[in-house]
């Protein structure tokens, strides 16, 4: 295998492409810190899991803090207890990741959404946090 | 190669990773969409509910018919080299799935990963080392499938050759059993785990432990859940498998060991000198992405920003998933026949089964976080 034709890899050497595996991944987090941080000004929140919607807390133009709530979801709950899937429907409450305004709500309580389908909220958030 | 410079490499990578990038994109923007909503027998989305197709077995399986039959056998020069970019893809994504844990939830599964996969690899290890013997296996090919079926199908193989004096063909058809048989646990087990009602805790360790290439063991955990998130079978699952591949130097140092008693004149190395040059250091680039995500640096859970790391994750992973299907060639693995084959399937199907039952034994649903 020592063979360049049988090689396995670009790099002159496993520890070669192991290295430019971790620069690669460092490359793409620094990216998409970035993207999302300084470049991206707004962000449409969808729901994170199937779900119906059940009540928003916050209106267009409002600013929102990191933590604060922006929208209640029901959903089913699936767990496993002592070997038995158990599924309860509860009210999960999700929050802003940044600070910013709410620049329009698009969703309404009783909506039937799909994980990652529809945006809810439309948010800016503060320039260099993390939405 | 060697006279084409930096420009001239990166220029001959360009034509096979445009397959690899355009195959994907093909796939997960028309195709899976496409099956999710296709009729079959009646059945709305049944492709994806039955079969459980999904644009990671999609890859792996374009893969291998662009190799097997539009390339006929071999990939062709002109894509050679972006083909080769495979393993780095995929380590780069292994690396990523360090953002799905945090130090705390990788100590309340490491005492269990570490106990069954020292214990596995290294009793598969004994074990092909035995069954060798008993099948009068000539030492180097006992040696390298030892560390095949042990640890990794390609990594530790190649790692062991060496030092034991393995042939090229020896370790062609080691690599080609234990591919084969990966291949085919692959495909069956998303089954067997549905069938057994396994939750992703269970599975994420079964595949861990009983697979044996790092690809195929994200592979199958993501035909099982295409999730990429905390409690998945694929955070579960790699946590097995960082483990793992943390043993290669170790194996590669005991099956050396057990070369040189047999060996007069065989070359001595140390377990030092292995450590030094075989030691995955990927493995850290996991560890460093684990810390910023422990210290909570790359997004909260459930952000936008770590919604579209996952995403990306997801495409990295995609793109080594198509080359690791053009690196399965249909017919090497016919060709593994004889003793290899014999002691592939025999340990193969022995720490895949041990493993099911230890799982089931002991493994609860609940996973740990």
């Amino acid at each position: 295998m020592s063979d360049k034709k049988k090689s396995l890899t670009v790099f002159k050497s496993d520890r070669h492409e192991d290295v430019a595996a971790i620069l690669a991944s460092a490359l793409i987090v620094v990216v998409v810190l970035t993207y999302m941080a300084f470049i991206v000004p707004s962000v449409g929140i969808k729901a994170s899991q199937d779900g119906k919607l059940v009540e928003i807390f916050v209106t267009e133009g409002a600013d929102v803090k990191k933590g604060d709530k922006l929208y209640a979801l029901e959903v089913v709950k699936k767990k496993w207890v002592n070997n038995v899937m158990e599924e309860k429907i509860a009210v999960e409450s999700f929050t802003a990741k940044a600070n910013g305004k709410v620049l329009k709500v698009s969703g309404k309580p009783g909506d039937s959404l799909k994980k990652g389908k529809q945006t809810i909220v439309v948010l800016e958030h503060e320039k260099g946090t993390l939405p | 190669m060697e006279d084409k410079g930096l420009f001239g490499k990166i220029l001959a990578i360009v034509p096979g990773l445009a397959v690899m990038i355009g195959t994907l994109y093909v796939l997960r923007v028309y195709v899976e969409p496409w099956m999710k909503d296709a009729v079959v027998f009646g059945s709305k989305g049944w492709l994806v509910q039955v079969l459980s197709l999904n644009y990671i077995l999609l890859s792996i399986l374009t893969g291998m018919f662009y190799r097997n039959i539009l390339f006929g056998g071999k990939i062709p020069t002109w894509a050679e080299e972006g083909f080769r970019t495979t393993r780095l893809f995929i380590k780069t994504g292994v690396i990523m799935l360090g953002s799905l844990y945090t130090f705390d939830k990788l100590l309340k599964v490491g005492g269990v990963a570490i106990a069954l996969i020292v214990a596995f690899v290294f009793g598969t290890a004994l074990f092909v080392l035995w069954l060798g013997k008993r099948l009068g296996a000539d030492r180097s090919v006992t040696a390298t499938m030892a560390a095949a079926c042990g640890v990794c199908g390609v990594s530790a193989a190649v790692a062991t050759a060496p030092g034991v004096r393995a042939k090229p063909v020896d370790l062609a058809l080691s690599i080609a059993t234990i591919l084969g048989f990966g291949i085919m646990t692959m495909f069956v087990s998303p089954f067997i785990g549905k069938m057994l009602s396994l939750s992703d805790y269970q599975f994420g360790a079964w595949v861990g432990t009983g697979i044996l290439n790092s690809g195929q063991v994200l592979a199958t955990c993501l035909a099982f859940n295409p999730n990429f998130a905390p409690g998945t079978a694929v955070a579960y699952g790699e946590i097995w498998n960082v483990v793992r591949v943390l043993c290669i130097p170790f194996v590669v140092f005991f099956i050396t060991a057990w070369y040189w008693k047999g060996e007069a004149d065989a070359e001595h190395v140390s377990l030092g000198s292995i450590l030094a040059s075989k030691f995955p250091i990927f493995v850290l680039g996991f560890i460093g992405m684990t810390a910023l995500s422990s210290l909570h640096i790359i997004g909260a859970e459930g952000s936008e920003t770590l919604h579209l790391m996952r995403d990306v994750m997801a495409w990295v992973f995609g793109i080594g998933l198509v080359g690791l299907g053009a690196y399965i060639d249909v017919r090497e693995i016919k060709a593994a026949g004889g003793t290899p084959l014999r002691i592939g399937l025999i340990a193969g199907v022995s720490k895949y089964v041990i493993a099911m039952i230890i799982i089931l034994a002991f493994i609860p649903k609940e996973g740990a976080f």
